[in-house]
Order: C-alpha cells, then sequence, then structure tokens
C-alpha cells in the first residue's frame, strides 16, 4: 500500500465476524488473560442485570484491528484507539467498516475512522486510526 | 470509590516475555487469520523479522501480570464496578516472540462525573513499554468508568 495510492474517502473492505460464542469467550479469557466472570459465568452476568455473559471489549478491540491490519500493514500502523460503546454478547453477528478521513503530505501520514456495529447497527467501538505509508519512490 | 490522591502515581516496572504460542491463542480467540501472525516464512515475506505481534496483543502482558487489577486495587477502584471506556495504542517498533518488554504503569488521572445513569469516576491509566534493547515499544492507555 503506497500513500500515493490512497485517497481520503477510501473506505476499507468490510469485515463481517462469525457470531461470537461462549467458547470464543473462554478461549478469549485464556489467551488475554482477563478472568472477569462477567465473561464466563452466566449466572454472574444474570446478577449484575446483564441476562448472561457479555463478550470482552478487548475481543471486539480484537476484531477492529482485525480489520485493520488486513486492509493496512500492522507495520504501518502508528495510532490506534477505540471508545467501546456498547456491550457485546454471544450469537451477534458484529460486522467492522471503516474509511481513510485525511491525508498528512508533509509527514505521508493517513488518518481514519472505523466502527464495529452488530447485526441490529447497534454501536459496540468507534474508532479511529493513523499510519504512516511508503510512498512510491 | 477511586482514590484520587493515586494520581501521578508509578507503579514498579514489570517484565514479561512474549511468546509465539500467546500469539497464536490471541489471534485464534479474535478469529484472525493473518498468516503473518501465524507463519515465519509469510511474515518475513512481509516485510516483518518473524511472527509478528497483532495491533491488540498488548492487553495480554497487560493482563496476565495483573497490572490492570493491582493498578486499580491499589486505587481502591471495585472491579466488579468498572468498564472499559476506552484503549488507546502508540505504536513504536514491532513487537517479536522472543522480546522482553518492561512495562511501567502510571495512574494519570482520576475524575468524578455525573451521568444520565448516575455517578461514575474516570480513572486513567497509561502503561509504557520497552523491549530489551531499552527501544520504547508502545504507549498504552486506558480508561476504566466505575459506577459508584
Amino acid at each position: 500500500m503506497y500513500f500515493d495510492d490512497v485517497q481520503a474517502g477510501d473506505s476499507m473492505p468490510v469485515l463481517v465476524k462469525e457470531p461470537i460464542t461462549k467458547l470464543q469467550l473462554v478461549k478469549y479469557a485464556g489467551a488475554s488473560g482477563d478472568f472477569n466472570p462477567l465473561h464466563t459465568d452466566d449466572d454472574v452476568g444474570r446478577s449484575v442485570g446483564l441476562g448472561g455473559v457479555i463478550g470482552h471489549g478487548m475481543l471486539t478491540m480484537g476484531f477492529v484491528g482485525q480489520a485493520l491490519t488486513n486492509w493496512i500493514p500492522k507495520k504501518y500502523l502508528k495510532k490506534f484507539k477505540v471508545r467501546f460503546a456498547g456491550m457485546t454478547k454471544p450469537g451477534e453477528v458484529i460486522t467492522i467498516t471503516g474509511k481513510i478521513t485525511a491525508k498528512d503530505e508533509e509527514n505521508n501520514l493517513i488518518s481514519g475512522e472505523l466502527s464495529a456495529r452488530d447485526q441490529n447497527d447497534q454501536v459496540k467501538i468507534q474508532a479511529s486510526f493513523e499510519a504512516k505509508l511508503p510512498r512510491k519512490n | 470509590m477511586a482514590n484520587k490522591d493515586k494520581i501521578g502515581k508509578e507503579f514498579p516496572p514489570f517484565a514479561w516475555e512474549v511468546e509465539k504460542g500467546k500469539i497464536r491463542e490471541l489471534v485464534q480467540a479474535i478469529g484472525d487469520n493473518n498468516p503473518i501472525f501465524l507463519d515465519r516464512e509469510a511474515a518475513v515475506a512481509a516485510g516483518y523479522k518473524n511472527i509478528v505481534a497483532p495491533a491488540t496483543f498488548i492487553t495480554v502482558p497487560m493482563m496476565w501480570t495483573n497490572t490492570l487489577t493491582s493498578t486499580l486495587d491499589d486505587a481502591d477502584v471495585k472491579f466488579v464496578n468498572i468498564l472499559h471506556g476506552e484503549e488507546e495504542y502508540e505504536y513504536f517498533a514491532e513487537i517479536y516472540p522472543g522480546d522482553i518488554l518492561t512495562g511501567q504503569a502510571k495512574i494519570t488521572d482520576i475524575q468524578t462525573k455525573k451521568g444520565k445513569s448516575g455517578a461514575m469516576d474516570l480513572i486513567k491509566m497509561e502503561v509504557n513499554y520497552t523491549n530489551q534493547e531499552g527501544k520504547p515499544v508502545l504507549k498504552a492507555r486506558t480508561l476504566i468508568v466505575e459506577k459508584i
């Protein structure tokens, strides 16, 4: 990916994730070390009025990171910031979209926005990123 | 309720070794099959030195060293009442298996706000990571919201 080839307004390829599963939350807990029982014990989720387990915010950030680095190589990524806007639950299908919003010609930087939404268009994450791209020559 | 006396507190640095298996576990849990996170040949062909850590990998040492829990605990924040508000990463260098990361955590701000659903504490913390060469690798900023 070259700085010369991208424009403000370019869209990221859309990523549609498989539905979140309870097993996935167990795998994510083990991998990440976040053992908050809110993510793996339905009784705990029910006891705080959430109806059952909720997904780790960081799992959703992982989805957004996946979409981002499928599009812009990891080695060019300089900043990645998310605001957690909604909880996820097993069964939800998360779609990540994004676009480039600005180009800084002096520093070869692009910046952009992304969001993660569920199948009912409820926003889970609003995100922004900055990347430094090489020029063709 | 968070203890505002802890604003500015820096915690002792921790050291943590990056392992290939943890990278694999994390990307498999996320469902990210980008080969640069799994296959050395693919990673080198894409311009990395080795299999490389994905964009959100730094949460692994943050959680496995208990840095998040112990920092919040030190500030009297009740884990059962928290939500993750924001997370921000600034990347300075790639992270590879075998790297020894040194992380240092700091509480940068604590504020009390009144929202629609009641009062909350906004706790901001930062962890700065360097590698075994002393190179800055990543700066992580976290905003935790505690219902009070």
